[in-house]
C-alpha cells in the first residue's frame, strides 16, 4: 500500500507527553487526535517531528460515520486539512456513532451489525472519502454493550465495509480483547474474517478490569493478553505499523520505552 | 440503500442514547446489566472531563461534586455539537442556582481570563 509499506512502531502524540515522544528511542511514526489540532497553530513538537521526517497521522474521533444523521462535512474537511498540513498519507476514524437524536454520547458507541446500519455506514464513509484528500482507515472499537438482532459478526461487518468502500482498516488489538472479554467475540474468527491486506496499522493500548468488565482506559499498562493478540495478528500478516496509545495517567519515559520494546519483541517473535 | 434504513437506524440510535444518557426506558433486546455498565461508563467519562476543566468547582463542592454532577447530567444530557467547556460552565451555573456553590465573584471561574 505504497507510503504505508513501512510505518514501523509508533506512539500516540499527546500534548502532555510531547517531549517524551520527541526523545523516546525507536518512535518511527506518531498519531495525533485531529480534533485537537488547529492547522494554523500546529504544536511546536509536531512541527519538529515533521522536520525530522517522522510521519504524523491524524486520527479523528468525532466524524460519527455510523450515525443515522448525515455526515458533518465540516468535520471531514477539518480532518482533511490537518492531513494536508502534516503531509499525512492517511487519516482514520472509527466504526461507531457518537451523535443521535440531538444528543452526544461523549464516547464511541457501537453500531448495530445489521444490513440497515451497514448501508448507512457505507453511504457515510463514501461521503467522507469524497471530501478527503487522502485514504481513510476505519478502526474497530471497544464496545461495552451489544445491539440485539445482529445479522453479521464484527469481522464480516468490517469485511463488507472494506469491500464496498475500499477503506483501509485500523485494527485495535486492545479493543479486540475488550470485546472478547466483555461480549464474547472470538478474536481468532475476527482475524480470519477481516481482509488483512487492507490493514493500515494496528493500535495497542492498556486497560483495566473491574467487576469482570475490561475497560479500555488507555491509562494503564498494556496487558499480556493484548500483546498475545498482537502476536496472533503478526503470525497472519506483517502490519505496516503498530502504534501504542496512552491517553492518561502517564508513566515514566522508561516505562513507555519498555512498552514499545515489548511490542517490537512480540512482532519479532511472531514474524 | 434499503428504503427507510436511515430512519430506522435513527430511531434505534436515538432510543439507545436517550436510555443511556437521559434515563429513558431501556430499548428492547439489550442486556440490562450491560446498559447499566455503559451508562455508568459514559457518565464517568463526562464527569472526569468536567472535573479536569473545572477543578475549582470540584474543590468547592468536595464530596458533593459527584452526586450533584450525576443528578445534573441525567437531567441535562450533552447536546450534539456542544462543547465540554459549555458543559462545565452549565454545571457550575446549575449548582449555583441550587445554592450548592457560592455566587461567583466578578470574574466567574468558568470564564476565560482576558488575554
Amino acid at each position: 500500500m505504497g507510503v504505508l509499506d513501512k510505518l514501523g512502531v509508533g506512539i500516540g502524540w499527546r500534548p502532555e507527553i510531547d517531549l517524551t515522544v520527541e526523545r523516546l528511542p525507536g518512535v518511527d511514526f506518531v498519531e495525533v487526535v485531529a480534533e485537537n489540532l488547529h492547522v494554523e497553530h500546529l504544536p511546536e513538537s509536531i512541527v519538529l517531528l515533521r522536520e525530522r521526517g517522522v510521519p504524523v497521522l491524524p486520527h479523528a474521533v468525532s466524524l460519527s460515520l455510523g450515525s443515522a444523521d448525515p455526515v458533518d462535512v465540516h468535520r471531514v474537511e477539518h480532518l482533511g486539512a490537518v492531513a494536508e498540513a502534516l503531509g499525512a498519507p492517511l487519516v482514520s476514524d472509527h466504526v461507531c456513532f457518537v451523535r443521535a437524536g440531538g444528543l452526544d454520547s461523549g464516547h464511541l458507541m457501537p453500531v448495530p451489525r445489521t444490513r440497515d446500519a451497514l448501508d448507512v455506514l457505507v453511504a457515510n464513509v463514501k461521503t467522507a472519502q469524497a471530501n478527503l484528500p487522502v485514504p481513510l482507515a476505519l478502526e474497530n472499537i471497544a464496545a461495552l454493550l451489544e445491539w440485539p438482532d445482529g445479522e453479521l459478526t464484527e469481522g464480516q461487518f468490517l469485511a463488507e465495509l472494506v469491500e464496498r468502500t475500499d477503506c483501509h482498516l485500523l485494527i485495535d488489538v486492545a479493543n479486540l480483547h475488550a470485546n472478547a472479554r466483555n461480549l464474547g467475540t472470538d478474536p481468532n474468527r475476527f482475524l480470519d474474517e477481516i481482509p488483512l491486506e487492507r490493514l493500515a496499522y494496528v493500535h495497542v493500548a492498556g486497560g483495566v478490569e473491574h467487576d469482570g468488565v475490561y475497560h479500555d482506559t488507555h491509562a494503564h499498562a498494556v496487558r499480556p493478553e493484548v500483546l498475545e493478540l498482537l502476536g496472533e495478528l503478526r503470525s497472519r500478516v506483517d502490519p505496516p505499523g503498530v502504534l501504542l496509545e496512552r491517553d492518561d495517567n502517564y508513566p515514566s519515559d522508561s516505562e513507555l520505552a519498555r512498552e514499545l520494546a515489548a511490542i517490537r519483541e512480540v512482532l519479532a517473535r511472531h514474524a | 440503500m434499503t428504503e427507510g434504513a436511515r430512519e430506522r437506524l435513527a430511531e434505534a440510535q436515538s432510543e439507545l442514547l436517550t436510555a443511556l444518557l437521559a434515563g429513558g426506558p431501556s430499548p428492547a433486546g439489550f442486556d440490562e446489566r450491560l446498559l447499566r455498565v455503559e451508562a455508568r461508563s459514559l457518565l464517568a467519562k463526562r464527569r472526569g472531563i468536567v472535573a479536569m476543566l473545572g477543578p475549582e468547582v470540584v474543590d468547592a463542592l468536595g464530596d458533593e461534586f459527584r452526586p450533584l454532577f450525576d443528578e445534573y447530567a441525567l437531567g441535562h444530557p450533552r447536546v450534539a455539537g456542544s462543547r465540554a467547556r459549555e458543559d462545565t460552565a452549565d454545571f457550575a451555573k446549575w449548582a449555583q442556582e441550587r445554592g450548592a456553590l457560592p455566587e461567583p465573584a466578578k470574574r466567574r471561574w468558568w470564564q476565560r481570563k482576558a488575554t
